[in-house]
């Protein structure tokens, strides 16, 4: 690398460092300003910066902010799935682990991400929505091995994201202690998605069965008159 | 780090960067999960070929090239996992056209089987060459593994010519219409 490019990342860095402080700093004033100029100022104001500094840093408002948050906790998730000993645990706890580990991070934050949910779905917004939710489930499936280069990658993706999403929007009306009843409603909805793969393979097999001995030996009929190659 | 000559070297096409053009990371996404999307139907043709002609004269030759471009599928497959390359999203739909295409080919017959490989074989060549420019000294080892199974797949070609590929029934039309098949497959993988 180039001394330029060195210090071009250098700086990037830096920057990067203080958008992270203004928008965690941001969150707490979003319950009552939502994601917007007024929030962002005060952000910055609170973690030593001024006013201009906040919308340097956030040419976009709101959006730029939502993004950086969902960045944030994706790195904390990551930081949490690298520290666990998740070859230990079954692939459905490794995912339930990163689940819980971003929410964990964002519950001080929960009217933040209520907020940010709100703008996120404008439908001006669906692009971003898609893109934030993505990159949190893709980041979570590779957390837990997995390394699917086949059709595979996306029905686990959009399974996931099947599970993510009402569990998010659990975890933000639930009052119990340590949002116990979110882990208990994760863990439903992952035994319920994880009925699917079987279901795939006895629809699969019995199509194959329909292709190879036709359409006549499938099912009660070849029950009802025992296995017909048998016959001569 | 290397020296600074070296260092500047980036994955850049040699005509130049063009506005709209994809960044380093896009291309190098794109490639990758175009050569996979590509061998993967490549592993299907000639599975669709084995499918019928397994048996006959021509079986362990064909054999013998699925090996080949077994070897590839892997290749890229382990690539793409590491880089976190997305696959393509129409693998199930290149896993039954591929196989269709090679069984159909080989149900017209030995020669047509051959006039397929020689067809789908020359678009990636060309294909291949085309990335082999776009890659520069920083992604050497894609490069020479694009290098290498680029002349596997010429090998291919040959032995298609070899055997008659051009003495198949119909064979301009026949040709033409998988050469412009693989073009549209290879496209689509790029992006989607």
């Amino acid at each position: 690398m180039t001394a330029a490019a060195k210090s071009a990342d250098e700086v990037k860095r830096k920057r990067d460092a203080k958008r992270d402080a203004i928008v965690l700093a941001a969150a707490p004033h979003v319950a009552f300003d939502g994601w917007g100029e007024a929030a962002l100022i005060a952000g910055a104001r609170d973690a030593g910066f001024d006013a201009g500094t906040a919308k340097r840093l956030f040419p976009e408002g709101a959006v730029d902010a939502i993004a950086r948050m969902a960045a944030i906790a994706d790195r904390e998730m990551i930081k949490a799935m690298e520290a666990a000993d998740l070859n230990a645990m079954r692939v459905r706890d490794r995912i339930i682990f990163g689940v819980r580990a971003r929410l964990e991070f964002l519950t001080p934050h929960r009217e933040a991400v209520r907020a940010g949910l709100g703008v996120l779905m404008r439908p001006t917004h669906a692009g971003l929505m898609a893109r934030i939710t993505h990159t949190t489930i893709d980041e979570i499936w590779y957390q837990a091995g997995d390394r699917s280069v086949d059709f595979n990658y996306y029905t686990k993706r959009g399974l996931l994201a099947a599970v993510y999403a009402p569990t998010v929007l659990y975890w933000l009306n639930d009052s119990s202690e340590g949002c116990r009843d979110t882990w208990d409603f994760l863990a439903r909805r992952i035994d319920d998605v994880l009925k699917i793969p079987p279901l795939k393979a006895k629809v699969m097999n019995r199509l194959e069965t329909l292709f190879k001995d036709g359409p006549f030996k499938m099912g009660p009929f070849r029950r009802a008159h025992g296995d017909v190659r048998m016959r001569p | 780090m290397s020296p600074a000559k070296n260092s500047d070297a980036t994955t850049t096409p040699v005509g130049g960067h063009m506005p709209g053009d994809p960044d380093k990371d896009e291309l190098i996404e794109r490639i990758i999960r175009v050569d996979q999307a590509g061998e993967y139907g490549a592993v299907r043709i000639y599975a669709g070929q084995l499918a019928v002609l397994g048996r006959g004269p021509k079986g362990d030759m064909i054999r013998h090239m699925k090996l080949q471009e077994d070897h590839h599928l892997d290749t890229f497959n382990t690539m793409a996992a590491e880089r976190r390359v997305r696959p393509t999203i129409l693998t199930p739909f290149w896993h039954v056209a591929g196989f269709a295409l090679g069984a159909g080919t080989a149900l017209l017959g030995e020669k047509a089987a051959m006039a397929c490989t020689v067809a789908v074989e020359e678009t990636i060549d060309v294909h291949y060459r085309a990335q082999i420019e776009k890659l520069g000294d920083d992604e050497r080892e894609l490069r020479e593994t694009c290098r290498k199974f680029r002349e596997d797949e010429l090998e291919h070609r040959d032995i298609g010519y070899q055997h008659g590929a051009e003495n198949a029934p119909a064979y301009p039309l026949l040709s033409r219409a998988i050469k412009f098949g693989t073009a549209m497959a290879i496209k689509l993988s790029e992006k989607i």
